[in-house]
Formats: C-alpha cells, structure tokens, sequence
C-alpha cells in the first residue's frame, strides 16, 4: 500500500507542476467573470443562469484537467521509456495502474477545490449585485452538484487509464477518452428519443440493438449531473445520490481491473 | 527618435484612426444585416438535448438569450414582427423550456407577448402549462392561465380553476381567492381584469414588461370608467347603450378617460368596452 500511495504522491506532484494548469485556471476564470458581466442580461432567474455558468466552466475545467493533465501524468511514463525504470522498483503493474490513478484523482480533487473557492466568491458576488433574484438558491444542492461533477471526471479519468493501458499513442487515448465521453453525455437522451418511437422508424434493429448495447457498456453521465437541481435549488431525493455514488464506484471498480488486466499483457520496448 | 519610429507610430495613429471609423460602420451594417434577416432557425427539441452535451441549464440560457435579443432588438426599433417572426419566438420558447422545464423566464415573456401582442393564446398556454407542470411551487403560472382564460378566451370557470390552483399553491396573494370568486359571478368586466394586473405588476420586477402593463391597467381603468356609466345607463333607461356619443350625450360620462393606446373608445355588439388601438401600442409598418 505504501508503494501504491508513494506513486500517488509523485503522480499528484507532478500533475500540479504542469504549467498547463494555469492556463486551465484562466479559462475558467475568464468563464466566471463572463458569468458576472452575462446575469444583468436576463429578467428574473439571474441566480439560475449564475449557478448554470459556474457548474458549466467547473465541468469544462475539469474536463480539460483530465483530457490534457491527467493524460499526459498517464502518458509520460511510456512515451518517455521511463516506466522501464519504475518496473525496476518493486511494484507490480497493477499497483502502478491504482497508484497513478490516485494520485490522478487527488490531483483532480485538489485543481476542482480550487475551482470551488473561485466559483464559490463569483456566486457570492454575483448575489451581492442581485440580492432579490437568487430565492431558489441553495448552496447544499449547488456543493453537491459540485462533488457529482467530481464523481464524473472520476470516472472519467478511470476510462483515461483503460484506454492509455490498451493503445500505444497518447493522442489515440485522448480520442477514445473523449468519444466515450460524448457517448456517456448524450447516450440517455438518445436512448430515450429511440424508445419514444416519435419518428424512428426509419432507425433499423442493428442501430437500436447497437445502442442497447453501448448504454449498457458506457456510463450515463446524466446520472451525475445534478447541475439542473442546482440552478433551481431543488430537493435531490437520498436514494438518487445513492444510486449515483453506487453506480461510479463499481464502474470505476471495473474499469481499474481491466486496466490492470489490460496493462498485465503489455510488452513495453 | 529615429525615423523608423516615428513613420510607426504614425502608421498606428492613422490605422487606429481608420479602424474606428470602420468598426462604427461594421456595426451598423450588422444592425441593418440583422434586422433583415426573416427569422432564425431552432433546432428540434429532441436534438437540442443530445447538443447540449450534459449542460442543458447552459444551453438554455444561450438559446433564450438568442431569443430575447432577437424580440428584444425589434421592439427597441419598433419593427412589426411577421408570423414567422412570432413562430420562431414560439419555437424558441418551446426549445428553452425543453431544455429546462423549470425557467421561469420564457414562460414570463410568453405571456407578455405572445397574448398581448399576437393574440397566440393557445401557444402561451401550453407553454404555461408545461411551467404549471414543472413549477409546482410557483403561484404564477396557474395565475397567468387564469388570466388568460379570463380576459382573452372568456373562459370564466376554467379561470377561476385556475385561480384556485394558484391560491393553493405556497406563497400565492391573499386576494386569489376572492378573484376567482368574483369571476364566476362578473367574468366580463374591466374592473375584474384590473384587479388581475395588479396582481402581476406587483410580482413583476423587469422594468420595460412593467411601464407596459401599467399602460394596460390604465386602459383597463379607462374602460371600467366607461362600463360604470354604461350600467347606470341601462339602470335609467332599461337598454345598453349604442355607442360611446350616447353615453357622453346622456351624461353619463363626465369627460371620456384617456385611451393610453391613442385608439377610440368603442362599444362592441358584446356589450364589452374596447379601443380601436386593440391596447396595443402603433408599431412601424
């Protein structure tokens, strides 16, 4: 364990020296401030429009964390032969995939922190500006929202590692990462649009076979998008955020263990 | 300073120069590009869920943006809208509220404009039903169809439905009601509908939709003077009034009430109290 929490130390360090993160920083910072300047414009749901911006430029954020920061902390090691050199340690290769994806993972939690603090001022701010329009505002359900979307580049970053073990390219990792991203963020809506029957009869069998399938392989990410229930401040039932946390733990579970299955049969040059 | 220098610094001026007097002009020939172009495009629904990518609320915030700019430029130049003008305000609206079912916004402009202005009760009702749906906490939404089935579609029991359903519902007026009440008995007359607008303007916080809707309770003012004078009319002589000159003649009417709109008072065959100007303000043709 120590040596797993030891790689996960280096990963995390390394991650937060990556320079990229400050131009990650900006972005988000530039999307809060347009949050400031964008509310006046509308009439009444300034605090809706507020929490929408800033759960958006958080999940933007965190996303470029882990298609650019995250890949490359997973990437490095064999792109730059270097992993030769941590194999020489005694750690086996399964505890090379857990201990980078912790260190990852903290690396995520610790940047989104971050992020919170920045996003956090811009909605007390943005309510001093605008005190009558944020009745449905509840900072409990906007936290939560916050964390899913922590859980989501969780997951995320678990694919990042699967499909890192199993191609020989970075740049074909980032790809896979992002279509099974897509695919997770639209798969439900398409999935329910097929089921309604309203216009689908020209889909054939195979296409709606297919997407049975994918939906089954792929996580929903609606399932941990609670950005909605934010904007209006809405009660989240208990059972749905069971139901969401249960759901990412045994996807990340399962992914890991193919990872580590996947990366048992790699031969490294 | 060098010469270099100095033919630099005055390529700058003369750029900055050039550039402003450009970027004045790129300006407003975008505002004349705009003006003209018909109407926009809204994606289906069912799509607009897929695009948005996971971030439906963002999304639809663009999508009503787009929108209300779009209205929102027009009624700044006073243009007339054309039906698809109004079909793609409805479409869009539609579209946001697809998107995220619990805006309030969109459902606000929908009875703004599209009952005043384009007279499109049924579009503005299933948007508000859609709100009444979603927003089960919100008063205003059963209170608007109410409204609506009250004043325009002279509905009175399915408004006082209505009205029940928003005085049910938390923090709803005192007064809803005795409104509803009051519509079951004397659905069709002004001083019901002022009382209604008052109800809104006191909710409405947007200052141009409430300088409108004071205009309107103005007018409806006007009208509940003429109906007050009409009623003692048919008290004294057992008939309705023909028109407006009868009732001035009679005096019944001291001096006729200012008609906001710039329209002419008229008696319809219905007995109701109107103007010329339909309490809609003269647009640009």
């Amino acid at each position: 364990m120590n040596r797993v929490w030891a790689l996960a130390v280096i990963t995390y360090k390394e991650g937060i020296r990556n320079r990229s993160i400050f131009g990650i920083l900006a972005f988000a910072l530039f999307v809060l401030g347009l949050n400031v300047a964008v509310a006046g414009f509308f009439m009444r749901e300034i605090g809706k429009v507020t929490v929408d911006m800033n759960l958006s430029a958080l999940t933007f954020s965190g996303l470029l964390l882990v298609f650019f920061v995250a890949l490359h902390l997973m990437a490095k090691d064999i792109d730059k032969k270097t992993i030769q050199l941590v194999f020489s340690k005694p750690l086996s290769r399964g505890e090379y995939i857990v201990g980078k994806y912790l260190g990852i993972l903290c690396f995520v939690v610790v940047s989104l922190l971050v992020l919170a603090v920045f996003s956090s001022a811009t909605v007390l701010l943005v309510r001093g500006l605008y005190p009558n329009y944020f009745a449905g505002f509840s900072w409990p359900v906007f936290f939560t929202a916050g964390f899913f979307i922590l859980v989501q580049l969780a997951v995320l970053s678990a694919i990042l590692i699967l499909f890192s073990t199993v191609t020989t390219s970075s740049f074909a990792s980032l790809i896979f990462t992002v279509c099974a991203y897509l695919v997770g963020v639209t798969i439900e809506d398409v999935v329910f649009y097929v089921k309604s029957g309203f216009r689908t009869e020209q889909i054939s069998e195979a296409v709606k076979q297919t997407l049975d399938v994918v939906s089954h392989i792929l996580p929903n990410f609606a399932m941990w998008d609670f950005k909605l229930e934010a904007a209006h401040g809405l009660v989240i039932a208990p059972e749905r955020l069971g139901l969401a946390l249960g759901y990412a733990a045994v996807y990340i579970v399962v992914v890991l263990a193919l990872a580590c299955l996947c990366f048992q049969r790699r031969e490294f040059n | 300073m060098p010469r270099k220098v100095i033919l630099l610094i005055l390529i700058v001026l003369a750029g900055a120069w050039g550039h402003t007097r450009l970027s004045r002009q790129v300006w407003e020939n975008r505002r004349e590009t705009r003006s003209r172009i018909e109407t926009g495009y809204v994606f289906p629904s069912q799509f607009n869920r897929v695009l948005a990518l996971g971030h439906k609320g963002l999304y639809a915030d663009y999508l009503f943006l787009n929108t209300i700019t779009f209205f929102g430029e027009r009624q700044m130049y006073r243009e007339s809208l054309t039906r698809e003008d109004w079909d793609y305000l409805v479409t869009g609206l539609n579209a946001v509220t697809d998107l995220d079912p619990y805006f309030l916004d969109p459902y606000v402009l929908a009875e703004g404009t599209l009952t005043w202005e384009t007279r499109r009760f049924a579009d503005a009702n299933r948007l508000l039903e859609k709100g009444m749906k979603h927003r089960t906490w919100d008063w205003q939404m059963p209170y608007y169809l109410g409204f609506n089935h009250f004043y325009f579609l002279k509905d009175f029991n399915k408004g006082a439905e209505y009205l029940m359903e928003a005085s049910r519902r938390p923090g709803s007026p005192n007064f809803l009601p005795h409104l509803a009440a009051r519509l079951s008995y004397y659905g069709d007359q002004a001083k019901t509908g002022i009382l209604f607008l008052t109800g809104i303007i006191n909710s409405t916080t947007d200052e141009r939709l409430r300088a409108s809707l004071l205009l309107r309770k103005k007018a409806l003012e006007g009208a509940a003077l003429i109906e007050e004078g009409m009623e003692r009319f048919k008290k004294d002589l057992g008939r309705a009034p023909q028109d407006i000159a009868e009732l001035t003649a009679g005096g019944y009417i001291g001096t006729l009430p200012e008609e906001p709109y710039g329209g002419q008072w008229v008696i319809l065959p219905s007995g109701r109290v109107f103007s010329t100007s339909k309490f809609v303000e003269a647009r640009k043709k």
